[in-house]
């Protein structure tokens, strides 16, 4: 039964490598065209490609974390087509035996199925002056040529934009627990093959979006162009990040053929199992498991920490100092408070985690107080400051000095006669009308629990 | 005098390294006007000659096949789609050659990208060579040049040379010269303009055997940079042993289609030696088409980066870039490269890819297995290298292409199978040289040169 909305994707992340695919170039750094380049990458007569044992090791992981089978070997194919960003004309990647196949990813409750993960190298990235077809020529760099990526392709599983946004951050977390994936450096893209029920399921397939973020938009404006304008035949479409459009590219006809044979200069590499399960990170099935386990998180809290790499590096670094259940709580809540509201994805947060974690110790130690930690966290968010200092400069520090909360105290409990009577006559709302009277005066620097206390033992003498 | 007898003399001072290189270019330009040996000269031999290091080729002159790289020297792999390509750095092979005080005097003759057996496959508007002993007659190819030089030079000179399906063993046979083609893997192929990369072999081709064996052991030796090249231990191919050699005869290349002076010759060369006869259907049945196609295949996926935009050829940038390759390919390609990437393309176009270059594959697989229950039993196994003495241009011109093809079932066998194997002169017929094919299980050289040894 299919439902409304069909969605498939095929997406390329790049893996973390220091050079690339077949050849020692450095997969980053200078950014002038063609000089990250070598007679490999630029196809040369004689050149011959090696294969980098870091990538094949990145996508064999990713293979196990994915669920996948896991090949027996790394076999290379030759992909052919004429294109000017190839330099060889074709493209080493897998074909016959990927190197993993039947795998899955589960998002909030569904299990998006993966049909193969393999192994590519990018080819040269096209400039187009003025965008395509204005200038009559395109420039091609061959800088990125030969950077490594895997492909993911999925099962037509994923039900709307929100499913196919959500399975790509899965993706991610995954990569990126494993080491295969830096977001400040990699790309990731995808292709994502849409249908929907009103046009009886005509395919169009939707190239080169880039991040999560843009997916979710590119699908939702597919989808609403869709059904408004209808779709004739299959399309091939691109998106316009810019403009927030997909384009028409060229109708489908035929398949393309490849005529893929296994690329003779590699020979295969055998995948040792055993050894890369020991060099298996813990995933965050398991995260959350232990989480719920050893710090005794909420169901809820543990699987939210866990799903996400950056939560659960900030949240495992502040254990090491402080109460789990307070990091957790602080994490969840104000934290991503703080992010939502500067509108910074958890997965983009740069904030610095030792002063978080300085700063979850203050509150500890109740040398801060909640309101005051909240206020600290907006300016930690987006600006790199030294908690302990910056409390100190700022004159934040909890009013732990119980003469004065006292002093305090006694002073509001004299101005607010009215509201301690009502008290005294069960009405216990009242206490935190005179509590606030005593936060003002504080500036909001004592600790509201003491503050209660106190103020219950005087009122009650 | 053989490159050992040269060098030693070179190094007591006796010949002048930069004189003889000169020399040798003059002789070898002589030559070359008339036979069409070489497609470049190194101009700048004599001047490097003058700062040679005093190893185990010091002083010695080189030629090389087009198709290998040489840094800086126009090589092309005898194809007009790279004319004016010099490349970027030295084959592997090279850099030896080149670390052992040898002189790399010229690219040699080829048919483009080693597609021939008698070199009259010639890029467009290349001359054709003429065979050594017979100007009406073809030297053989792939590498026609690199034979017929060393055959016709009165200098000594060896010629680092490549096989894929039997571009060594055919043009040697031809000449009257040795042709070494050594166990796929045995030899970087870092630097080879590929034809077909499973298969394809730098060797050797000399007038003499310990020439070949030097020359072997120099070129040996695992790569970093091809990962299909073996790592193991270098092998002493200069240094002689007596060894006893169970040898074979296959039994279908004495058969039909075999000049009887080729079948005459070889007995007579084995003389008193003990051999049986041994029997390799399948080789021999499906030998060819196996090679062909998955030669093919891979040789149409290694031509679609010659495209007018990187290297060799090109034309003002401009048009459509189909349109643009199109006509660059169309223009600067012969008929015979055009051939084989139609062929080579057909057969892993997705509906013909399993019952061609699928199939092929797993043929090639039980023919190594064929070939590797006779090496249990016997050290070597024998074939004439040609079925035929170099045949004349007018009789080439006649065959037709499948005909043409069929020319390398001697030779296809163990390329395909990635077997070393020797071509050596068993003999004349007509005035022209004959030769026999001596084969040996993967990696065991040194049986095959020992074994020559003892029939010199």
């Amino acid at each position: 039964m299919k439902g409304e909305v069909v969605i498939g994707l095929e997406v390329h992340a790049e893996l973390n490598t220091e050079s690339k695919l077949f050849c020692a170039c450095p997969t980053q750094g200078e950014e002038e065209p063609n000089t990250r380049t070598c007679p490999v990458c630029l196809g040369h007569p004689g050149s011959k490609p090696v294969a980098n044992k870091k990538a094949v090791e990145h996508a064999a992981k990713l293979a196990m974390a994915l669920n996948c089978r896991l090949a027996k070997q790394v076999i290379f194919s030759r992909k052919s087509y004429f294109y000017p960003d190839l330099a060889k004309n074709y493209q080493i990647t897998q074909y016959e035996v990927p190197i993993g196949e039947n795998g899955s990813i589960d998002i909030s409750g569904k299990r998006i199925r993966i049909k193969r993960l393999h192994i590519e190298e990018d080819p040269a990235s096209m400039i187009h002056p003025g965008g395509i077809g204005k200038a009559g020529y395109v420039l091609v760099d061959y800088n990125r040529s030969g950077n490594p990526l895997a492909e993911i392709v999925t099962e037509p599983d994923i039900a709307s934009p929100e499913e196919a946004r959500e399975f790509l951050k899965a993706l991610i977390t995954l990569l990126r627990y494993l080491g295969a994936f830096d977001p400040s450096k990699n790309i990731i893209k995808a292709d994502a093959n849409i249908s929907i029920k009103e046009t009886g399921y005509k395919r169009a397939e939707i190239k080169n979006i880039t991040g999560f973020r843009e997916i979710e938009k590119a699908l939702e404006y597919e989808i609403a162009r869709q059904k408004h304008e209808g779709i004739s035949s299959q399309e091939t479409r691109s998106w316009d990040a810019e403009k927030g459009m997909t384009q028409l590219l060229r109708k489908k006809e035929t398949e393309e053929d490849y005529g893929y044979i296994f690329d003779p200069d590699l020979v295969p590499i055998d995948i040792e199992r055993e050894e890369l399960e020991k060099k298996l990170p813990e995933l965050p099935d398991k995260k959350r498991r232990r989480y719920t386990k050893e710090y005794r998180l909420s169901e809820d809290d543990a699987r939210i920490l866990a799903g996400e790499f950056s939560l659960a590096q900030i949240f495992e670094k502040a254990v090491e100092k402080t109460r789990p259940v307070l990091a957790a709580r602080w994490i969840r809540g104000e934290l991503m408070r703080v992010l939502n509201y500067n509108k910074i994805d958890t997965s983009e947060m740069k904030i610095n985690q030792a002063q978080f974690i300085s700063l979850l110790q203050l509150l500890e130690k109740k040398k801060i107080t909640d309101a005051t930690a909240q206020k600290i966290l907006e300016k930690l968010a987006v600006d790199d400051i030294d908690v302990e200092s910056y409390v100190k400069k700022e004159k934040l520090g909890a009013v732990s000095d119980l003469r004065m909360i006292e002093k305090y105290c006694r002073e509001a409990i004299a101005e607010n006669l009215q509201a301690v009577s009502d008290y005294k006559s069960g009405k216990d709302i009242a206490l935190n009308f005179i509590l606030g009277s005593v936060m003002r005066k504080s500036g909001g620097k004592a600790d509201p629990k003491e503050v209660k206390e106190t103020l219950k033992k005087l009122i009650n003498l | 005098m053989n490159a050992a007898e040269f060098v030693r003399q070179a190094k007591s001072g006796k010949i002048d390294p930069v004189k003889n290189t000169k020399k040798f270019l003059e002789e070898s330009k002589k030559i070359d006007s008339d036979y069409h040996y070489f497609l470049k000269f190194n101009e700048d031999a004599p001047k490097q000659a003058k700062e040679l290091k005093k190893g185990r080729l010091y002083g010695l002159p080189v030629s090389v096949k087009d198709c290998i790289c040489v840094k800086g020297l126009e090589s092309r792999a005898g194809s007009k789609i790279l004319e004016g390509y010099e490349p970027v750095f030295d084959a592997a092979a090279i850099e030896k050659i080149k670390a052992e005080g040898g002189v790399i005097v010229g690219k040699t003759a080829q048919d483009v990208f080693g597609f021939g057996s008698f070199n009259v496959n010639v890029g467009i508007g290349y001359k054709v060579p003429k065979n050594p002993f017979d100007k009406t007659r073809a030297t053989g190819g792939s590498s026609g040049g690199a034979a017929g030089m060393v055959q016709k030079s009165e200098l000594p000179h060896i010629a680092i040379s490549e096989s894929t399906g039997g571009s060594i063993a055919a043009p040697a046979c031809y000449c009257g010269v040795y042709g070494m083609t050594p166990t796929y893997g045995r030899v970087s192929r870092y630097g080879l303009m590929d034809y077909a990369n499973s298969m394809d072999k730098i060797g050797v081709m000399a007038k003499d055997i310990e020439d070949v064996a030097l020359v072997m052991e120099i070129i040996s030796g695992y790569d970093e940079r091809d990962s299909t090249s073996k790592d193991l231990p270098a092998e002493k191919y200069t240094e002689k042993s007596d060894s006893r050699f169970r040898v074979a005869v296959v039994k279908e290349s004495l058969g039909k289609g075999v000049e009887q002076d080729v079948k005459k010759n070889l007995i007579a060369k084995l003389g008193k030696l003990k051999y049986e006869e041994v029997s390799l259907p399948l080789t021999f049945r499906y030998g060819i088409q196996a090679y062909y196609l998955i030669s093919l295949s891979e040789a149409s996926t290694n031509l679609a980066k010659y495209c007018g935009m990187r290297y060799g050829k090109h034309e003002k940038l401009e048009g459509n870039f189909n349109e643009y390759f199109s006509g660059v390919r169309s223009k600067n390609f012969s008929k015979e490269e055009k051939r084989r990437i139609i062929l080579g393309t057909f057969a892993r176009m997705s509906g013909f890819r399993d019952a061609f270059y699928m199939k092929a594959l797993q043929v090639r697989t039980k023919i190594i297995e064929e070939y590797r229950q006779h090496f249990r039993k016997y050290d070597i196994v024998v074939t004439p290298a040609m079925p035929n003495i170099a045949p004349k241009f007018s009789e080439i011109d006649k065959m037709t292409p499948l005909e043409n093809y069929m020319m390398d079932i001697m030779t296809v066998g163990p390329n395909l199978a990635g077997f070393p194997h020797l071509s050596m002169p068993s003999g004349f017929s007509k005035g022209m040289p004959t030769g026999m094919l001596i084969i040996a299980d993967h990696f065991q050289e040194k049986k095959i040169i020992d074994f020559a040894r003892s029939l010199k």
